[in-house]
């Protein structure tokens, strides 16, 4: 294996001086948010110069060994978890903002920074970085762009893909180049738009040039408890369809709310069935006005509680409850199992009342938070690994639900990206024609392919093999039995 | 939505010949790219038309490539929503699914996003004349590569779009327009500071020493900015004009040329005949001002209606070396032959 060559690792420890090989410094990097999938690396550098990863990257394109880029580790689908041939290359060092330019509302930053320190740069000069996914004070803004992270905003401030200007990336062969540029398009194919969301198959990110916002002169959050999770996704459709836009609008189901609520003391009513964050923003004046409106309109719907925070703690604790909701799950169970699918916001009644009935038949809780507003449903299986074979049957019924997102219109991932964990269920949601031309889109990058190897796009003959369990699986009535 | 049989059989005979194919929608963008090369047979999309689903609570609108771009946003304004990037309108046979070819957005641009930001999925026929689906019609979804964004603005090159799911947006309460006499300096600082707050900003336009800006939003907000302001009215037509590129600085023009560049970008020596988005779009309309030599700005320029005889490319501005390679590896991996709009854009395409 190439790993074993000594001139290969020769020449990487002439590159750059900090790298580990020894099991033990191996395995802190062995996972990445994906816990329950683990391989430990060939080998971890940490450069420290954007030359170094150029030199790197073209030591690795030579002697074809695998490299994959992690940011913080903070991924929920596996898409950094090493190559047990290969090489981890971990970007924390490059954790400088480099320029902020108010003028133009710009900030050029690393990798390795993390999505917050952006905001945090910036906040005094009365801007902010505006994708905000949950991670934002560990995740680093190289994976938002490898993920094309969402967050609580993104359904009126957008994704990542929408607030980033231009890019610098080292390519597979080791060259540097620019993606993107300093007005608003540039010429060609929007190459940019390609490599977010590309989970780290087509190139390394080693610069990242954001656009700033003004922050909202005053916002509020409306924190609305309902009976039923009907009342609740119509209230939902009733706010969007009356032509506003909040700038964030979050549902959680029973067991979400509690495990919140006894987690943080937030302050959500245990009762409620479901509940709605709605986070407005304006100028006073008009705040008001829309706070008014949105009430009203939450108020046609049975309502157990409604209520209205505008200072800054209030919404915060309020706030407080649904970022920390994933730890929250985790503490009422060993292990959960977090998905990511999008439905169109319509079926959500419907999909929800299928995942009870899943609940059911695999005999194990969920948890249900949603980012409502865009339609991506976040359910959290709870199980106990160490118990028999509940995680088979978490991923099963994970698996269940992500083939009901695609039933209805949907998709397996709105944020998380596909990774490891989801590969197979690309070959639902695609047809062999799709899966190939995303082969061919990644050897037009990568033709060696060495850039992060079995992630993101199954190959053929993995479908052919999943398709089969998969359809054996949808007949079996009997999940306890062994399958193969 | 089931494949579109006629039209994948018609490409897919088309391949087995290697015949070239000039896809083509209302006709009304052709001016926007380079001649063709070889001899291509015509594949109209014309036809293929209609809105697939219009669902406004959920904020996406599905229809087919052939569907004209005032039909949608007629559709959608009557139940109070819009397309957020503006759509720029060549003539009434403008089509959606040329909008998305050519990648252009109007004059909303800087604030509201680009056509590129505001898709979500497209059909597309692959050169073996398999119908595929890229992105769907949900806000979120990271599932394979972002097919969707990387043909927008790809001038057919990667393949016929069949039909496109867009997000839309509600429409704002208010709009009101006003333009201010001010020189260039004053103007590009006010746009600026305008910018760095929320103020509803959404078009902006300098045009022989006058600013002209629209606000929108409710009416608060818009009545907040403007009461700073003063300067006189403006109809909203001009807007639309701004946006198909229909303002008589236009229609005077034998050459366009355009640079996209940074908003403080210095003027330099050109003379710029307009500049809209900002000051992030820049137009110029003299013949003599050819970019092509001796642009060194950080941003790019497009030859954007060459209406002289002595046509001469190149229409865009040429590729640093490492993305034209990725993108001759990515217009063969959609295009192994090379018979979708060869040349088009970039002639060793």
């Amino acid at each position: 294996m190439p790993l074993d060559n000594s001139a290969f690792l020769t020449r990487l420890t002439q590159i750059c001086a900090d790298v580990i090989s020894d099991a033990a410094r191996l395995s802190v990097y062995e996972a990445d948010g994906l816990m329950a999938k683990r391989q430990m690396p060939g080998l971890v550098v940490l450069p420290k110069t954007v030359a170094e990863i150029q030199q790197v990257t073209a030591l690795c394109h030579e002697y074809g060994v695998p490299l994959v880029a992690r940011g913080a580790g903070t991924g929920l689908s596996g898409g950094a978890m090493p190559h047990h041939e290969g090489v981890l290359m971990v970007l924390a060092k490059f954790n400088r903002v480099l320029d902020i330019d108010a003028q133009a509302l710009t900030a050029v930053v690393q990798p390795g920074v993390t999505n917050l320190a952006i905001s945090d740069a910036v906040s005094d000069l009365g801007l902010y970085y505006a994708p905000d996914p949950s991670s934002q004070i560990a995740c680093t803004i190289g994976g938002n762009v490898a993920e094309n992270s969402g967050g609580v905003h993104c359904l009126k401030y957008g994704l990542t893909v929408h607030n980033v200007l231009s890019i610098k990336v080292v390519l597979p062969g080791g060259e540097l180049t620019e993606i993107g540029g300093q007005g608003l398009d540039s010429p060609g194919l929007d190459l940019l738009a390609l490599m977010h969301g590309s989970e780290g198959m087509l190139g390394i990110v080693v610069e990242v040039t954001v656009r700033l916002l003004p922050k909202p002169p005053s916002v509020a959050v409306l924190m609305a408890a309902f009976a039923t999770v009907e009342d609740a996704a119509i209230a939902v459709s009733d706010i969007i369809g009356a032509g506003i836009l909040p700038s964030g609008l979050e549902m959680m189901d029973s067991l979400a709310i509690q495990a919140a609520e006894d987690y943080i003391g937030a302050g959500y009513p245990t009762d409620a069935e479901a509940l709605l964050l709605c986070e407005l923003d304006g100028l006073p004046d008009e705040l008001a006005r829309l706070v008014s409106n949105v009430s009203d309109i939450l108020s046609t719907r049975q309502l157990l509680q409604l209520s209205v925070a505008t200072d800054e703690a209030e919404r915060s604790k309020l706030w407080q409850g649904r970022k920390a909701a994933f730890p929250a799950v985790g503490r009422i169970a060993p292990d959960y199992y977090c998905m990511d699918g999008t439905i169109p916001r319509r079926e959500l009644a419907n999909v929800l009342q299928k995942i009870t009935e899943l609940s059911r038949h695999y005999d194990l809780a969920v948890a249900n938070v949603f980012h409502a507003g865009d339609g991506n449903l976040h359910p959290l299986i709870l199980f106990d690994a160490n118990k028999d074979d509940e995680l088979q049957r978490a991923e099963q019924f994970g698996s269940d639900i992500l083939c009901l997102c695609i039933e209805k219109g949907g998709t397996i991932t709105g944020e998380h990206g596909v990774g490891i964990e989801k590969i197979n269920e690309m070959c639902v949601q695609f047809t062999e024609a799709e899966l190939t031309l995303f082969h061919a889109i990644k050897a037009a990058f990568d033709e060696r392919g060495i850039l992060n190897p079995g992630k993101a796009i199954p190959t053929l003959s993995r479908c052919a093999e999943f398709g089969a369990m998969h359809v054996h699986a949808g007949e079996n009535k009997f999940p306890d039995l062994e399958r193969f | 939505m089931s494949a579109p049989e006629a039209l994948c059989e018609t490409v897919r005979a088309a391949s087995k010949r290697g015949q070239k194919l000039r896809i083509v929608g209302g006709e009304t963008r052709a001016f926007l790219g380079e001649a063709l090369v070889g001899d291509y047979e015509d594949l109209s999309l014309a036809s293929h038309e209609g809105v697939l689903s219009y669902y406004p609570a959920e904020l996406v609108v599905r229809a087919k490539s052939g569907t004209r771009v005032a039909d949608i946003v007629q559709l959608l304004a009557d139940k109070g929503q819009m397309l957020a990037f503006e759509p720029p309108v060549h003539g009434e046979s403008s089509t959606i699914g040329g909008l998305v070819a050519t990648g252009l957005s109007g004059a909303r641009r800087p604030y509201g996003g680009a056509v590129r930001d505001a898709i979500l999925g497209v059909g597309l026929i692959l050169q073996d004349g398999t119908w595929a689906e890229f992105g769907g019609q949900v806000m979120k979804n990271v599932a394979g590569y972002d097919v969707s964004r990387l043909v927008c603005g790809s001038h057919g090159i990667l393949g016929p779009v069949t039909d496109v799911s867009l997000k839309v947006l509600p429409a704002p309460e208010v709009e009101q327009s006003i333009s201010l006499e001010m020189q260039l300096a004053s103007a590009q600082a006010l746009c600026a500071s305008l910018s760095q707050k929320v103020s509803g900003l959404s078009a902006s336009c300098f045009l022989e020493d006058v600013l002209y800006l629209r606000f929108s939003g409710s009416e608060f907000l818009v009545r907040e900015s403007l009461a700073k302001l003063g300067g006189e009215a403006l109809d909203p037509l001009f807007w639309t004009q701004v946006s198909n590129q229909s303002l008589p600085v236009f229609e005077h023009a034998k050459d366009i040329w355009r640079l996209s560049v940074r908003p403080d970008e210095k003027t330099g020596d050109y003379a710029f005949g307009m500049m809209d988005w900002g000051f992030a779009q820049r137009w110029l309309f003299d013949p003599e001002s050819d970019p092509r030599k001796g642009y060194q700005g950080a941003g790019h320029w497009t030859r954007f209606c060459c209406r002289t005889s002595d046509f001469e490319a190149p229409v865009f501005q040429p590729l640093p070396t490492a993305q034209l390679s990725i993108t001759k590896g990515l217009k063969a991996a959609f295009d192994r032959q090379g018979i979708f709009n060869p040349g088009r854009m970039y002639s060793e395409l």
